[in-house]
């Protein structure tokens, strides 16, 4: 049978190894050489990205710490202590647990005697000294009133604070806009934070965004070359996407393991006061935290080639 | 038989001055034309025009069936595999072998050619413009008449249907130009329409190809092949 051709089916699993091979040839590779060949004009991408996705990570340890922190203020804020008088006769007190107890605004009375009044204040940081430093038990009873919106707190106190079983000298816990003044607060520093990071983040991929154009500029006859021989856009914009993902990785690894030692180190340097001043921040949580500054990098890089290559390289 | 090129009306403006004005030419399979015209006259353009490198202003450019003049920025590529493109500076990539740019635009424009079928087909392309034993030469190695040819292989090595070349033999001497030449006749004589912007009235007027002759953006002369005529640019460059 000479003469005759036979076509076989070229096998789709040694082409799709072929394609795999290019891709990775002409767009990881590429980039990871570009990359190391450009080092110079990225470094200041990198070092400004850097110091952006550590101070992120940071910060979002802050904002989850200081919003646990205003969580348990609130949870505090609607309980209300009212301080029972030394030589209170327990039926008084019993007649104002009841009264408080149907007041249609309060979810629930307890009544805390002085001992454990001592060792709830033994767990607060700082009191321990104090409570150490007096030799009789300095702490009152109390009957703790949980109310149901923090806004009556104010009118529990009022109906209390008169009454026979209570102290006369410190009758309740209450402190007026106590709350109020903390949301404040939190929220000027959440607004502060979240300002600084935007004015960050504009100079980081500002940077970025110049470091790959300067890395267009100095491939643009390559790139042309490979535009011209007919390379499909995103063959040819592929590579600078990855520089800058890599970019953007190594500012995230950096950033995150950063961010992470920093956690790490505050918890091992002091368990107990780094939970209280840092309520829910954890091993798991700075782990977390460095995994999404690390997403956050690649997002970062690549997301900045993309704009530059938008505004620099010609289709 | 379908025309590999195709314009209609085409008309390019930068600002207010008219690069080409309403143009209409066309290009057959196997064809080998020269384009030629005072420097300024459009050709450049008109090339440009060919590879999608730009639009037309107004008018339709049509490549191997292809409607470039609307053709999405996403899909230029699909025009550019169909055009191999000579440039007078060659246009090489300095880092890569003379194989390897060859091999280049072989597997960027099709992702599924294999590391030795893209060797393969570049040592073909080199060996048919004399370059078979050159493959390993870094083009700084090269003299400007090789590194043109390695520019010609790799421009035919996806055997597209369209050779353009502007100015190929404006580095060259006259010796290597006349080699080039025989190089565009012999891929010509393969199937493959040919269209060289050039300067050089003498091959143009020895080889007696059909000759568009370009003069402040307007295609004055169409003269097919087999002619010797007055070459009109000449008067007005």
């Amino acid at each position: 049978m000479a003469g005759v051709v036979l076509r076989g089916r070229f096998p789709r699993r040694r082409m799709v190894q072929v394609v795999a091979t290019n891709v990775f040839r002409y767009i990881f590779r590429g980039a990871a050489r570009n990359w190391v060949r450009n080092m110079g004009s990225t470094a200041p991408a990198l070092g400004s990205m850097t110091l952006l996705l550590f101070l992120s990570g940071v910060i979002g340890l802050s904002g989850l710490a200081l919003y646990n922190l205003e969580q348990v203020e609130a949870g505090q804020a609607s309980v209300l202590h009212v301080y029972v008088r030394d030589n209170a006769a327990s039926a008084d007190v019993d007649a104002l647990w009841d009264r408080l107890a149907q007041d249609p605004r309060v979810a629930s009375v307890a009544f805390t005697t002085r001992a454990e009044a001592l060792k709830r204040a033994q767990r607060i940081p700082g009191l321990p000294q104090l409570a150490d430093a007096s030799e009789s038990n300095p702490f009152p009873a109390s009957l703790d009133v949980q109310v149901k919106k923090i806004d009556d707190v104010a009118a529990i106190d009022v109906l209390v604070r008169n009454d026979i079983a209570v102290d006369t000298s410190y009758p309740t816990s209450y402190d007026q806009g106590a709350y109020q003044r903390i949301q404040a607060v939190l929220f000027g520093v959440a607004v502060a934070g979240l300002a600084f990071l935007a004015l960050l983040a504009f100079v980081a991929v500002t940077v970025t965004v110049n470091s790959i154009r300067a890395a267009i500029h100095s491939r643009r006859d390559e790139v042309a070359i490979m535009q011209l021989v007919g390379a499909p856009r995103w063959m040819v914009r592929g590579p600078f996407v990855v520089e800058g993902a890599i970019t953007g990785g190594l500012a995230g690894v950096v950033g995150g393991a950063v961010t992470f030692g920093l956690a790490m180190t505050g918890m091992a340097a002091g368990s107990s006061s780094f939970a209280q001043f840092a309520p829910g921040i954890t091993v798991t949580v700075a782990a977390l935290a460095a995994g999404i500054v690390f997403a956050a990098g690649l997002g970062l890089g690549s997301g900045s080639s993309l704009v530059s290559l938008r505004r620099h390289l010609e289709s | 038989m379908r025309s590999i090129v195709e314009f209609k009306g085409v008309t390019r403006a930068y600002g207010s001055r008219l690069a080409l004005d309403d143009v209409h030419l066309a290009l057959e399979p196997g064809e080998l034309s020269f384009l030629v015209g005072p420097s300024g006259a459009g050709k450049t353009t008109l090339l440009k025009l060919i590879n999608r490198e730009i639009r037309p202003t107004s008018g339709e450019v049509w490549v191997d069936g292809i409607a470039a003049h609307s053709l999405k920025a996403s899909h230029v590529a699909d025009v550019r595999k169909r055009v191999g493109v000579v440039f007078q500076d060659y246009k090489l990539l300095p880092r890569l072998t003379a194989m390897e740019n060859v091999a280049l635009a072989l597997q960027v424009s099709d992702l599924r050619v294999s590391d030795e079928e893209a060797s393969d087909r570049a040592l073909d392309a080199l060996e048919a413009v004399g370059l078979g034993d050159r493959g390993k030469a870094f083009p700084h190695q090269l003299s400007g008449g090789q590194q043109q040819r390695v520019a010609v292989a790799r421009a035919v090595v996806a055997q597209p249907p369209l050779l353009i070349a502007d100015e190929p033999t404006g580095n060259l001497d006259i010796d290597t130009s006349w080699e080039m030449m025989d190089l565009f006749g012999d891929i010509a004589a393969f199937g493959t329409a040919v269209l060289i912007a050039t300067h050089n009235v003498e091959i143009v007027r020895r080889l007696q190809r059909r000759v568009l002759t370009l003069v402040q953006g307007r295609l004055v002369r169409d003269q097919p092949a087999g002619r010797t005529g007055r070459l009109a640019w000449l008067a007005s460059s």
